[in-house]
Formats: C-alpha cells, sequence, structure tokens
C-alpha cells in the first residue's frame, strides 16, 4: 500500500482534493446529461446562446497555462526560482484571461436577459462554469503563494491543483457546450 | 523540433482543443457528441498523464485512465439518447 502511494507524484491529499473535485463536478455533468433527456429541443435552443469560440478560446487559455505551471515545477525541482516565478505568473495571468472571457460572456448572457432561472440548461450552466471560475480564482491565489515559497514540493501541489481545474474544464467543454 | 514531453503535451492540447473549436460547425448528433466526448477523453489523459505525472505511476495511470474512460462512455450513452 505505502509503495503504491510513493508511486503516486506529489502530495498524496492533493490527489484526495483532485478525486473529490472531479467526483462532484462529474456528477453535476451526469446530471445535466440526463437532464437533457427530458427536453431536448429545449436545452439545444438554450445551449445556442452560448458562445462556443469564447469557450474553445478559454480552453487553449487554460492548457496553455496548465504547460507553464507544469515547467513552473520542472524549474523548482531543479532551483531554478527566477524561473519558477516568471513561469507561475504567466500562469497566473493566463488564468485571469480565462476570468475575463469568462466574465465577458456571463456579461453577454446577462444583455440578452439570461439568467439561471431562464431554463433549466442556464441553473447547470451557471452552477458549472461559475463554480469552475470559482476553482480558477482560487487556483490563481494559491499559484501566487507557492510562487513565493522556495520548496518544490509546495509548488508541485499549487500546479497539482491548476490541473485539476484544467481537467474539470476540458470535461465542461463538450458537455455544456458542444453536445446537442 | 521540440522532443520536451510538456511542450509536446501542451502541442497535442492546443491541437485537440481547436478540433473541439472546429466541432461547433458540425450538425447536432451523434457524431458530434462522440467527436467531442473523444477528443475531451484525449486531452484528460494527457493532462494527467504529462501536466499531473502519472506518465512516470503506471498503475494509478492505468486506474485513472480506467474511470475517466468509463465516465466519457456513460456520457456518451446519454448523449446517444437524445
Amino acid at each position: 500500500m505505502s509503495d503504491l502511494l510513493d508511486e503516486l507524484p506529489g502530495e498524496p491529499m492533493m490527489w484526495v482534493l483532485i478525486v473529490s473535485e472531479l467526483l462532484v463536478f462529474g456528477a453535476g455533468l451526469a446530471a445535466l446529461s440526463a437532464m437533457r433527456l427530458t427536453d431536448p429541443a429545449g436545452f439545444a435552443e438554450a445551449q445556442a446562446h452560448l458562445h462556443r469560440a469564447g469557450a474553445a478560446l478559454n480552453t487553449v487559455v487554460l492548457v496553455t497555462s496548465g504547460c507553464l505551471a507544469a515547467l513552473a515545477v520542472r524549474a523548482a525541482q531543479s532551483g531554478r526560482e527566477g524561473r519558477k516565478r516568471v513561469l507561475l505568473v504567466g500562469a497566473m495571468a493566463l488564468g485571469v484571461v480565462f476570468l475575463v472571457i469568462k466574465g465577458q460572456e456571463y456579461a453577454a448572457k446577462s444583455a440578452q436577459g439570461i439568467d439561471w432561472e431562464t431554463h433549466p440548461f442556464f441553473t447547470f450552466y451557471y452552477l458549472l462554469t461559475g463554480f469552475h471560475a470559482a476553482h480558477v480564482a482560487a487556483g490563481i491565489v494559491l499559484l501566487g503563494l507557492v510562487a513565493v515559497l522556495r520548496d518544490p514540493r509546495a509548488t508541485e501541489t499549487g500546479a497539482a491543483f491548476w490541473h485539476m481545474v484544467d481537467l474539470v474544464w476540458v470535461l465542461l467543454f463538450p458537455v455544456v457546450y458542444l453536445i446537442r | 523540433m521540440t522532443r520536451d514531453p510538456l511542450l509536446l503535451a501542451w502541442a497535442g492540447l492546443v491541437t485537440l482543443s481547436l478540433a473541439g473549436a472546429g466541432l461547433s460547425l458540425v450538425p447536432a448528433g451523434p457524431v458530434l457528441s462522440l467527436m467531442a466526448l473523444s477528443l475531451a477523453l484525449l486531452k484528460g489523459r494527457i493532462i494527467l498523464h504529462r501536466y499531473l505525472g502519472l506518465a512516470h505511476a503506471p498503475r494509478w495511470r492505468r486506474g485513472f485512465d480506467m474511470v475517466l474512460a468509463g465516465f466519457c462512455a456513460g456520457l456518451a450513452g446519454l448523449a446517444l439518447l437524445i
């Protein structure tokens, strides 16, 4: 058992958090997929109001940010603190870009008079993307904290949280924005 | 041409993401659903293997791969019922 745990990269407790978060988002995505069966036409009509290109751009932004975080872990492990900080600041900046694009998407919905009660699809949309955006904001703070710590293990833990946010988004994107 | 696994992973993720963006042009239906979820599965595996480092933890990698594939298969099953 300890052999198996030793094989796991990074902090085991962060993996517990990652699995917990994936279960929560997974349940939400499964619920949305099941609810869609009750009103496929209504869900498709509601989904047509989403800005798919902006969400696709956000996918590229997040996976690029994840790459910078992964490179920061490598820099921390080789003792290159300056490079680690620059890479983490880059990852955080892209996280902010993600939130700005997401904010514009919410503003556009609001301008159209769409809120979370407009249709059940939008209830799921706001819950899932809003909860994810909250994780992005928390991840930016976490990356900022590990950027100032001279501890490669902390950097690896912070980056793992960021990758979880990335992983959730790549699963959320097709279910919320594409499948119809 | 880089051989850095992280940069190759990033290039793969960007390519798959752009392919996902292209799916918005595909008409609604089972083909779209299966393609979208297949791309998500591939991207998820890259993130788990390369960004999260499971490429160096074969037993954990197999477990996560199986659960992720099962989850995407479940979503595909629901999508095919639309």
